[in-house]
């Protein structure tokens, strides 16, 4: 891969949240870099940290949740000692629901010029003007008559379109989209979709994709993170990982994606929920989930192990590439490893919350115990053009 | 629906409503328990056929119900509201209203004022910093002002206000503009002018606090609440993110819709207002209509306690006219799911 | 949640052993007995004036008469049983004789036995309310056979609730004063305030050096509170060594048992407005959510059009149009009062639970009761209406602020409760011109004291509506509690 200087490096990132009741390291030390014009994918299931992590690159979260640890930089200039300020427009977002990413009381038009104001230096008929234009690039029809509309008389895909708009008004080097398609339906995913790679080629954009979806992660991105428990557990080019998954969670998440299993098998789910940490991270957080968890698994912590083959650039935090941990179960392909027994569900029980628990600061994600399958289910089905099902 | 079709169609719904509420109010004075025209009559006049049937007829009182009934819808749609029987004696009815009216329209009008200009901005304040010793004090402070029976608090303030000069020297009659004493009824002739305008509204100041002060407490809390669901939308994420200034962000997002779901608060405290004022205005002794329905009330002067129900019915229902316009104006989506 | 399966197995088919049960049962019936003697009096008491009220009958008469004459003389056998918290058993009315206080308890002087009484009462009615709690938990722990239900969940957020629990503590409070205000006072209203010129008293007198008798209606006379130089202050004796925790009246008489008296009309109108409100505003929400279309319409013009008089005056017309019939005669007043209240204020309340019974009415299970041929009235009965109770606790609550303020607001007028029946209004009332002077207490108390209870009420509305529903809106529109507005 390219050898310049990324444009957005994360790196080590610990965003905590203080409730009443306890401490949720939503982002428990992830760290990955995005350079320009690529495509990032960020993968996991709901309560993983992803949208955290979103919210933690644009500096937008809140108390009762902060940064505490570790950095992001952009260009190279440190970002987390509150100097989001000076780059707002560089890094735009674009969140899951479009209706609500949009203010109700102004035109459309209104709150694209209003981003043109502050990062283009727009006013009256020249911001008028480029408001139409952007309705148009993000491909809206009518453009000069929705400008003056609002929101709620939008369709859910043209409000997304416009929110693409909106953030494009700020004329970014990198957009954040924080499961962008999830909350429309299929045939306008697909257009969204294509919308943004068609952006990213005209506009020289850098992407970070976050999504539940390994579908659209597949088709849309070139390098892939996977997520679990607010850390990152696999990064590696997005073709090397789906020919080839090194982390058993990724494994697992593959091998739900219903296409993937012949139509007489029953699908493959991921017994158990996605744990919210409610401590730093002392030992592998998959463990209790993992086909191929062994003793060392709930003892120590895995680290970022280098995976790399060929050019590469991979890596997977899992014991099984740790030579330092032998294996004792002997292999590491994890299809039909042991599972997890009582002991190490007990043992990895510390510091982590299984089950539903209520959380009243933390943000949405965080905490909603989701099913495997539901993220599961929306992948690898033939809207991305996909053949589906089989191998890659 | 668009927004216009919205108020007219709030607009038709208005009517019938002060058609039911004249006709209850017609129902509870004319066929009631009382006998309207014994009341109009003092002691020794009721034992006087002569006295009482004059008095019927002058009521109308020997006409069928339903005649009656007709007619007085008729007079009261056409505003041919008659002369008085008992207060201020032989003053043609619409001369009456004409002057006390607008001291209650004044009072009532600052109440809200007030009530807005303190009650919101307080409540946005405690919002953006909540749950701060800030925001304790001051919803604290807003429940108990709220449970506060108004005409104590009236009692309450004009009692500091006549000691002012005993304690700190300084006389609120000649503080700033001077007035004529310190209760009493706002002097609505001159108030074209400034001097005139000031003395008015300096004289109706500390009833309107006391009456504005129940609603204040509840646009408080409304206003508290409102900010802080608006504070946790998407949208103020998405304009911080897009570089909008915090000034901005406050003002132009998070207030502007905050203020949606306080529009009906406000409006629908207006309508404690005009019930409240009548406490007020005897405590401060400004004569407004308020204050004629309890004295006419009391003397027993029915007819007259009729057709100021129907005033202030037409005063409540145009109220909410005014609020469903301002809805329109707020927010955008109104009309939608209908009313 | 490790611990929860060995509950479940553990009260599942227990009956309870016995022994706490007993225990709980047997401190039962001794607060009980404390106060058995008043208890019937009240009971007959009620009895007696029910049967002294109701109109001659014609044929039945006699047998009327006679059944009054029964419960008279149960009554005064009634009052014969010894009761603990009663000015008989810790008097404090007694005289100085030179040496020492007479007639008091324990012979304290006044101000301290009427202390002690008004401990003991209030003493024992937390008594009786953690009695009443220890057995809902001992209930809920061991007799019940169900181990968790819905209706926990609302009582433990509750009693997380600091300000649901403060104004529960301050409408407690304040109940205990309405219950006991007769042996809550220094005096009784009859002494002091009606017959006050039939009772006569001992005190003594310094100026001749011994103890003397005189009317009370006399001593009140000399005890007025009427400005600066001659008032009876908070916590003061009088001239005639009566203990007058709240001070006098401009009349001289007593203001502590002016406004515990009160406190009682203002608590009954309040409950009983209120409770008929909700009563007529289920009822119509319910039948409007059921039916839905013209009917709901026809129901929201209705409203709104009881909405566009205001309530105030509404009741002021009201009052005055009713204030001759019988009805406007019971209670002084005060029965019509809640009536009237009643039937302009249920408004208020159907907007509020309008909401939550057009929900109710789209669930499934309606519809499945429907469609099996349920009678409408049994549906809303059964399947609707005890989903909205919770809304009607809500809203009444705070409703019951509001009706308190109007009540006070009347009698201030002139207007609600007529005299002698005391009313906290009508002290603000009689206090307003002294103000600024040396006897501000009288109109100050008073004022105090209903903003206190309102709030109260106020808190408790709100602590059972984040018990009940944790994410509604704390102040949602037409949620937030009637404030001084009346």
């Amino acid at each position: 891969m390219s050898d310049a200087e990324p444009l957005l490096a994360v790196e080590d990132l610990r965003t905590v949240f203080h409730t009443d009741r306890e401490e949720i390291h939503a982002v428990d030390g992830v760290s990955f870099e995005i350079r320009a014009g690529e495509t990032v994918g960020l993968v996991g299931e709901s309560g993983s940290g992803k949208s955290v992590t979103a919210r933690s690159i644009l500096g937008l979260v809140d108390s009762p949740g902060a940064i505490e640890e570790g950095s992001i930089r952009y260009r190279g200039e440190e970002l987390t000692d509150d100097s989001w300020d000076r780059h707002r427009g560089d890094i735009a977002i674009v969140f899951q629901d479009p209706g609500s990413a949009l203010n109700p009381v102004y035109t459309v038009g209104n709150q694209i010029r209003e981003a043109l104001k502050i990062h283009q230096d727009l006013r009256g008929a020249a911001a008028r003007d480029r408001a139409v234009e952007l309705l148009e690039d993000v491909g809206i029809p009518d453009a000069a008559t929705r400008v003056g509309e609002y929101p709620h008389q939008l369709s859910g895909g043209m409000q997304q379109r416009a929110v693409i708009a909106m953030a494009l008004a700020c004329d970014p080097d990198l957009l954040v989209c924080d499961e962008p398609t999830t909350a429309l339906d299929v045939t306008i995913q697909a257009q969204i979709l294509d919308l943004l790679a068609e952006l990213q080629r005209e506009e020289d954009l850098a992407i970070l994709f976050i999504t539940h979806d390994m579908g659209v992660i597949e088709d849309a991105t070139d390098r892939v993170n996977v997520i679990y428990a607010g850390e990152v557990v696999e990064r590696a080019p997005t073709d090397a990982l789906f020919e080839n998954p090194q982390h058993p969670y990724t494994r697992a998440l593959l091998r739900s994606i219903p296409g993937r299993t012949p139509p007489d098998e029953t699908l493959p789910t991921i017994e158990g929920e996605v744990p919210t940490p409610t401590g730093p991270a002392t030992v592998c957080r998959f463990a209790p989930r993992c086909p191929d968890a062994f003793g060392a698994c709930v003892e120590v912590h895995p680290d970022q192990q280098d995976v790399s083959e060929g050019g590469d650039d991979r890596s997977a935090a899992c014991l099984l590439h740790d030579d330092r941990y032998p294996n004792e179960m002997g292999t590491g392909d994890g299809t039909d490893g042991g599972g997890p027994d009582e002991r190490s569900v007990a043992a990895a029980a510390e510091n982590t919350n299984y089950g539903a628990v209520d959380h009243g600061g933390a943000p949405p994600e965080t905490g909603v115990a989701g099913d495997v399958n539901g993220q599961g289910a929306a992948g690898g089905v033939d809207d991305v053009g996909d053949e589906g099902g089989g191998e890659i | 629906m668009s927004r216009l079709t919205y108020v007219a169609k709030r607009f038709l719904l208005a009517i019938p409503v002060v058609w039911l509420g004249t006709t209850m109010t017609w129902f509870i004075i004319f066929m009631g328990p009382i006998d309207p025209a014994t009341r109009l009559l003092s002691q020794g006049q009721t034992r006087n056929p002569a006295a009482y049937r004059a008095a019927q007829e002058q009521l109308g009182l020997n006409t069928p119900p339903l005649e009656h009934y007709l007619e007085y819808m008729t007079n009261l749609l056409t505003f041919d509201l008659g002369q008085t029987f008992l207060l201020y004696q032989g003053s043609s009815v619409n001369a009456l209203i004409l002057d006390f009216l607008p001291r209650t329209l004044w009072l009532g009008f600052w109440s809200v004022l007030i009530a807005v200009l303190i009650g919101v901005p307080l409540g946005f304040y405690a919002g953006m910093r909540s749950n701060t010793v800030a925001d304790y004090l001051a919803s604290f402070g807003g429940i108990v002002w709220r449970a506060m029976p108004n005409f104590w608090l009236a009692i309450m303030l004009l009692a500091l206000l006549g000691s002012l000069q005993g304690m700190i020297g300084v006389s609120w009659q000649q503080f700033l503009v001077p007035i004529d004493a310190i209760s009493g009824s706002p002097d609505m002739s001159r108030i074209g002018t400034v001097d005139g305008f000031l003395a008015a509204t300096k004289k109706v100041l500390p009833a309107a606090i006391v009456l504005g002060s129940a609603s204040m407490g509840n646009e408080m809390r409304i206003g508290r609440t409102a900010v802080l669901e608006v504070r946790n939308e998407d949208f103020v994420d998405m304009a911080k993110a897009k570089g909008v200034s915090d000034r901005a962000l406050v003002w132009k997002h998070v207030l502007r819709n905050a203020l949606v779901p306080l529009v009906p608060i406000i409006t629908s405290e207006a309508f404690l207002l005009i019930g409240g004022s009548v406490l007020v205005e005897t405590v401060f002794g400004i004569n407004g209509i308020g204050w004629l329905f309890y004295r006419a009330a009391i003397q027993g002067d029915l007819p007259l306690v009729g057709t100021l129900m129907y005033v202030f019915i037409l005063m409540i229902v145009g109220i909410n006219l005014i609020q469903d316009l301002l809805y329109t104006v707020i927010d955008p989506r109104v009309g939608l799911e209908g009313a | 949640m490790a611990g929860a399966t060995s509950d479940r197995e553990r009260a599942s088919t227990v009956r309870p052993t016995g022994s706490t049960a007993l225990v709980w049962a047997g401190a039962g019936v001794a607060l009980f007995a404390l106060e058995a003697g008043a208890l019937a009096t009240f009971l007959t008491g009620m009895v007696a004036d029910l049967f002294a009220f109701v109109p001659p009958l014609g044929p039945a008469q006699p047998a009327v008469a006679t059944l009054a004459e029964w419960a008279n003389a149960a009554q005064s056998a009634a009052r014969e049983v010894p009761t603990l918290l009663s000015r008989e058993t810790i008097p404090n009315g007694g005289y100085w004789n030179g040496r020492r206080w007479v007639g008091t308890f324990l012979g304290l002087e006044p101000a301290l036995a009427w202390a002690v009484r008004v401990a003991l009462v209030y003493g024992y009615a937390f008594a009786c309310a953690g009695w009443a709690i220890l057995g809902y938990r001992l209930y809920r722990r061991e007799i019940r056979p169900t181990d968790w239900s819905p209706r926990d969940d609302v009582v433990d957020r509750f009693r997380s609730h600091t300000w649901g629990k403060f104004g529960l503590l301050v409408v407690f409070m304040f109940v205990v004063m309405a219950v006991f205000a007769p042996a809550l006072g220094p005096t009784t209203v009859e002494q002091n305030m009606r017959e006050s010129y039939s009772h006569e008293f001992s005190y003594w007198n310094s100026d001749a050096g011994e103890v003397q008798t005189t009317l009370v209606g006399q001593a009140n006379l000399q005890s007025q509170s009427t400005g600066t130089s001659s008032r009876v202050m908070p916590f003061t004796y009088d001239d005639y060594n009566r203990y007058h925790p709240f001070g006098t009246l401009p009349t001289g008489r007593d203001l502590f048992t002016f406004i515990a008296t009160g406190s009682r009309i203002s608590l009954i109108i309040g409950v009983l407005s209120v409770g008929l409100s909700a009563l007529l505003a289920a009822s119509l929400a319910l039948v409007a959510a059921y039916y839905r279309g013209r009917v709901d319409l026809g129901m929201v013009l209705l409203s709104d059009a009881v909405m566009a008089m205001p309530q105030l005056l509404l009741l002021i017309m009201l009052t005055q149009v009713l204030a001759e019939t019988w009805i406007g005669g019971i209670y002084s007043g005060a029965f019509v009062l809640a009536l009237i209240f009643a039937g302009t204020g249920w408004t208020y309340m159907w907007r509020s639970v309008r909401g939550p019974a057009l929900q109710v009415a789209q669930r499934q299970w309606v519809d499945a009761a429907r469609s099996f041929g349920q009678k409408p009235r049994v549906i809303m009965r059964r399947h609707m209406l005890p989903y909205i109770t919770g809304y009607l606790l809500i809203y009444g609550s705070m409703t019951l602020g509001g009706a308190i303020i109007a009540i006070a607001g009347l009698s201030f007028l002139g207007l609600g409760v007529s005299p002698p029946t005391p009313e906290w209004g009508r002290a603000i009332n009689l206090g307003q011109d002294y103000v600024t002077t040396g006897s501000w207490h009288i109109s100050l108390i008073p004022g105090l004291l209903i903003t206190i209870v309102v709030t109260g009420f106020n808190a408790l509305g709100d602590g059972v509506r984040d018990a009940i529903d944790p994410q509604s809106d704390s102040a949602g529109g037409a949620a937030a509690g009637r404030g001084g507005g009346a």
